[in-house]
């Protein structure tokens, strides 16, 4: 039973914790990524149907058509000076209208496809090779940050915008960049969604994770580390839905927690970080 | 002769204001070049097209005898030109050491090699002659600190030209000299130094050839032992202005502005009265300031005109009569993209109607009244304020506060980026508001001007009071020990 | 030469998103085998042409000048409000639930303003978080969208669930208590007169009125407005209030004019889509009216095109996404 929960848990975490990586490398290059959902859904499409050809052209695939996506929406926020929010938003909400237009009028299907001989994701010591993918992740983002000139410079680039474009860093580029990985990994974690746990496509079946994963790089913040356990706790929660509700606890309210969460941090950061302003001031 | 680094016919516009206007600018290998200005002379401008952070409209860059086109920064950098701007280019939340190797981080593989990088930071400083705290966040560390790590990070990218941008702008005068002494170090070692400022002395100083800019255009080169104190001041300025200037006040009143131990300082200004704050920038006078108009929460008393308002909002206090004019006219004193005549009633404009709505002839009337009486040239009142050139932009906040003719004044840089005529003019309108029986509290970077106006200078150092000297001329070497923290 | 460059920018700082979304549409309609041409004069026709049509068009841009109003107020004020959607649909919920329950004349008005104090609700907390604490409410809102959608979808299955009703839906409210019909037999319902007359407030308000005058200034230069007297936190308070009751009153004009009820899928993202309206139309009072009967036109008339030709509705999506993109890029190089 335990050991049920722990393993839907990890499931669950997998495609979490890989778009929160992205995200958090969009974020920490200054940049912060609404459109993960739209790449998720871009990432799964194309991911079920490439995984005909098996299932690791599928995922890099899915990670390619999310690099590209977001390419598409880091130049429209660095060369065309989009808001990153409203081209976040907008991203999703053109990237799901594309699909679903394409699933009924190319597909003649509504909503959901099936795709013929999908190579679902191989297990390696139980575990899928995505989920070991986040495993070595974690710790390489971390590392990667703190004593590699890519990590430095990125981290220069969200810090101090301007001052990096002064010494001749080229920051457009390096958000750019930052931009692609994050929609490399939300594609790849679209990848995990169809290989890796359902098995056929569907329109609605992100179903907010962006979302999530957002929540989870503001709750860890920016901490590789404190993102992917803060991916494992909404992991641990929506597996552990059924079992709430049997005990009266409705799913609709289980699925607000990391939203409600997001805020409660948020605040809390705020209020720490105002007081020590005034602290300093005083 | 080779020229390093130079500039042929540059021009340089901003909308309707010529920044630079056919710049030429020739900068011998191995000198210290100075090019000195007024605020406002496009002596930024030049430097910035020099490195490469902004393009010319017509004209080029000329690097060792070559017309050459810099498409951003990297292109002066790979060129050996290092820049040390303004505001400075540290990222806060770096280490110093990170600072300083960002772009051109040595490694080891992958990864950087933060011993060899230590290394070389240590070589770097104990060959200037600095001690640097490197594990330091940016944001710690004194403004000072800050740019000896920006000057060496342009060294060790193999800058041998040097530009720096008012260097000396925000330091105290111990730390000028020591900076001083390190340009002519870097000069003797055979490296290129272009110098911008407008503190003539220093240039004197250093310098061995000086450009002047006036209004985008070159005036004058000559080597620095060709000018006078006094010719290089006309050159400057344009024309002569008298600098012994000084009427003093008719008559000083009743305390109009008593602050009790705000932070720590203590301090009074009377109606008729010009107090002069005087400080190295960052000493506690951007905080002074704002407590006392109430942006920023503080323990201690302040009262106006005898009335405690230490717990007053800011819209309180002025309606207690509190004038303000910020020292930062782009962010706090103008809202840039509202029109002429929303910027004119921002502060007042709850007085000019009934009911919460606002009547639409009384704004005209008050915005005209105002607009005229400080002769902003304009057109449209429904244009937004940033189509005014800089110095109508002051006149306008000028007029705004000093139309109600408040009891108290707290004027914070108000000539900041203004010319030499339009200063002229707001330091007579301020010494009208004092003659007719207002209270200044006056807080000046430019000595000149604060000893010039002031009936009484106040030094801060380090957000304390360090002493107070009578207004005038003579008062001038007072201050400077005072700002240090040295007792006179 | 200025004169007319200020006269023609606006202008085209709004047509020009519609083209890029019209040409990249027309690539997507071409690549998968139809006709571009034929499909926008299709929409053109199916949106304009007729007043059952026009009708049509009004009253889906009914929601949408509510939550594109309610957008720009905030916006207005400097305040990032993604978080209208979620005002819409609590200001719904509520609404249904008063006016399936209320008898009597006031039915109508009392729903009305619990449907507004319901939006309410939903802003003011992130908009005190933001007033008191600075806390960044693009992302509060944002999030209080998705627990809202969770809370009202509990609501609607547990304690507020119609009877005999297979899923998700509250009680019909009873016919008396609908929005009256402005042009029968069309469904054009009173609501996009509540709209037009509250959006013709705002133009007046935010122009002439005192606390209007400190929500412009706070919103162009925060620190100018603070440093001149202006109490900016009491101004993001109201815009978010505000922003508020204008979502929650659409939400409420929406269940008693056009849903007669609440059900689970209330808004389909007409929250997110009145971002794109307050964008396009710059946060003007007429921009908002033009975006919304755009946006409505797309929408009303992407559904009857879906029953005419095979082309999915999910186009005009793809359409009014592309539209929100680019609806805030530089268009000209600044320098």
């Amino acid at each position: 039973m335990i050991q049920g929960l722990l393993h839907s848990s990890l499931l669950l975490w997998t495609p979490l914790v890989l778009a929160a990586l992205g995200g958090l490398l969009h974020r920490v290059s200054g940049v912060v990524n609404i459109g993960l959902e739209g790449q998720m859904l871009g990432g799964a499409l194309i991911g079920a149907i490439v995984s005909q050809q098996g299932w690791f052209l599928g995922t890099l695939a899915a990670g390619a058509t999310g690099g590209l996506l977001g390419l598409l929406m880091s130049l429209c926020i660095t060369r065309l000076g989009a808001n990153e929010i409203i081209a976040g938003l907008g991203f999703t909400i053109v990237i799901s209208g594309l699909i679903g237009y394409l699933l009924r009028s190319v597909f003649d299907v509504s909503g959901t496809l099936r795709v013929n001989g999908l190579d679902p994701l191989p297990e390696i010591l139980g575990m899928d090779p995505l989920f070991w993918l986040a495993i070595v992740l974690i710790p390489a983002i971390t590392w990667a940050l703190r004593h590699t000139a890519a990590g430095l410079r990125l981290r220069a680039t969200g810090d101090g915008f301007d001052a990096a474009g002064a010494l001749g860093l080229p920051v457009n580029r390096i958000r750019d960049t930052a931009g692609v990985l994050a929609g490399v990994l939300a594609g790849m974690a679209g990848a995990h969604l169809v290989l890796g746990q359902v098995g056929l496509f569907n329109e609605d079946m992100v179903a907010g994770r962006g979302f999530i994963a957002l929540a989870a790089f503001y709750f860890g913040r920016s901490r590789p580390w404190a993102t992917a356990l803060a991916c494992l706790l909404f992991a641990v929660f929506d597996a552990g839905q059924a079992r709430l509700q049997t005990e009266g606890v409705p799913a609709q309210l289980i699925q607000t927690l990391p939203y409600v969460v997001v805020v409660v941090v948020l605040t809390a950061t705020a209020v720490r970080d105002s007081r020590g302003k005034a602290r300093r001031a005083g | 002769m080779t020229i390093r680094l130079g500039a042929r016919e540059v021009s340089r516009a901003f909308g309707a204001v010529r920044a630079n206007s056919r710049v030429t600018l020739s900068v011998a290998a191995g000198t210290v070049h100075a090019v000195v200005g007024e605020n406002g002379a496009g002596k930024t401008t030049l430097m910035r097209i020099l490195y490469g952070l902004d393009q010319p409209d017509s004209g080029t860059v000329v690097i060792d005898s070559t017309p050459v086109r810099l498409r951003g920064p990297a292109d002066g950098i790979a060129r050996g030109i290092g820049l040390v701007q303004q505001e400075l280019a540290m990222i806060r939340s770096l280490s110093l050491l990170e600072n300083l190797v960002l772009g051109s981080e040595p490694r080891k593989g992958l990864r950087i090699d933060w011993t060899e990088a230590r290394k070389s930071a240590d070589e770097l400083a104990s060959t200037a002659g600095v001690e640097v705290p490197w594990d330091c966040l940016a944001a710690d560390v004194s403004v000072s600190v800050r740019q000896q790590v920006e000057i060496l990070r342009a060294l060790r990218r193999g800058a041998d030209v040097l530009i720096l941008d008012e260097p000396t702008a925000a330091l105290a005068p111990a730390q000028v000299t020591e900076l001083l002494r390190l340009l002519r170090g870097l000069r003797d070692a055979g490296r290129t130094v272009v110098f911008i400022s407008h503190k003539l002395d220093e240039v004197l100083a250093v310098a061995d050839v000086i450009t002047v800019l006036r209004h985008g255009e070159v005036v004058d080169t000559r080597p620095a032992t060709g000018f006078s104190r006094d010719e290089l001041v006309t050159s400057v300025v344009g024309e002569h202005v008298g600098s012994g200037e000084f009427p003093s006040s008719a008559e000083i009143g009743d305390p109009v502005l008593a602050v009790d131990d705000l932070a720590g300082i203590s301090l009074t200004v009377h109606s008729g009265e010009i107090v002069g704050i005087a400080g190295v920038a960052g000493n506690g006078q951007e905080e002074l300031v704002e407590r006392i108009v109430g942006l920023r929460p503080a323990p201690g008393r302040i009262s106006l005109s005898g009335k405690d308002i230490s717990g007053f909002s800011v819209a309180r206090r002025r309606a207690a009569g509190l004038g303000y004019v910020s020292g930062d006219r782009h962010t706090e004193g103008l809202a840039l993209d509202a029109s002429l005549t929303d910027n004119t009633i921002a502060g007042t404009h709850r007085t000019l109607g009934n009911f919460g709505w606002l009547s639409p002839a009384r704004v005209r009337s008050q915005v005209e009244r105002i607009l005229t009486g400080y002769s902003v040239r304009h057109g449209k009142t429904s244009a937004p304020v940033r189509t005014l050139s800089g110095g109508n932009q002051q006149r306008l906040i000028i007029g705004r506060e000093l139309d109600r003719k408040p009891p108290l004044l707290v004027a914070a840089g108000p000539t900041r980026g203004v010319d030499v005529l339009g200063e002229s003019y707001i330091h007579t309108r301020l010494r009208e508001l004092r003659d007719h029986g207002s209270g200044i509290l006056l807080v000046s970077e430019q000595l000149d001007e604060l000893l010039s106006l002031s009936d009484r200078v106040i030094v801060l150092h380090r957000g304390e009071v360090a002493g107070e000297v009578p207004g005038g001329p003579e008062s001038r070497a007072a201050v400077g020990d005072l700002m240090l923290g040295r007792r006179p | 030469m200025t004169e007319i460059r200020l006269q023609v920018k606006p202008v085209l700082r709004a047509v020009v998103p519609f083209v890029i979304a019209l040409v990249l549409g027309g690539f997507v309609l071409l690549a998968t085998g139809h006709n571009p041409f034929d499909f926008y004069q299709l929409l053109v026709r199916e949106a304009f042409g007729g007043t059952d049509r026009i009708a049509s068009t009004l009253s889906s841009a009914t929601p949408l000048l509510f939550t594109g109003l309610a957008t720009a107020i905030a916006f207005r004020a400097g305040v990032f409000n993604v978080g209208v959607e979620g005002g819409f649909i609590m200001g719904g919920l509520v609404t249904a639930t008063v006016a399936a329950k209320m008898p009597g004349p006031l039915a109508i008005p009392v729903a009305m303003l619990a449907g507004a104090a319901a939006g309410v609700a939903v802003s003011a907390v992130p908009g005190w978080l933001k007033a008191r604490w600075n806390v960044d409410e693009v992302v509060t809102t944002l999030m209080f969208n998705f627990v809202v959608t969770g809370l009202t979808g509990w609501l609607v299955t547990s304690f507020l669930q119609a009877r005999g009703v297979a899923n998700s839906a509250t009680p019909l409210i009873p016919q008396p208590n609908w929005l009256p019909d402005l042009l029968p037999p069309y469904a054009l319902t009173s609501g996009v007169l509540i709209g037009l007359i509250l959006t013709g407030g705002y133009a007046a308000w935010i122009r002439l009125s005192m606390l209007g005058y400190e929500l412009r200034q706070t919103g162009l230069n925060a620190r100018f407005a603070a440093a001149q007297g202006i109490n900016t936190s009491r101004v993001i308070i109201v815009s978010m209030l505000l922003s508020g009751a204008i979502a929650g009153l659409g939400g409420a004009t929406h269940a008693l004019g056009i849903v007669h009820r609440f059900v689970d899928g209330f808004s389909p993202g007409y929250g997110f889509t009145g971002i794109a309206v307050a964008l396009i139309g710059r946060n003007s009072a007429i921009g908002v009216v033009v975006g919304a009967i755009l946006f409505g036109a797309l929408a009303s008339a992407g559904t009857t095109a879906q029953l005419f030709s095979d082309i999915p509705l999910d186009i005009v999506d793809v359409l009014s996404g592309t539209v929100m993109i680019f609806a805030v890029i530089r268009l000209w190089r600044q320098r």
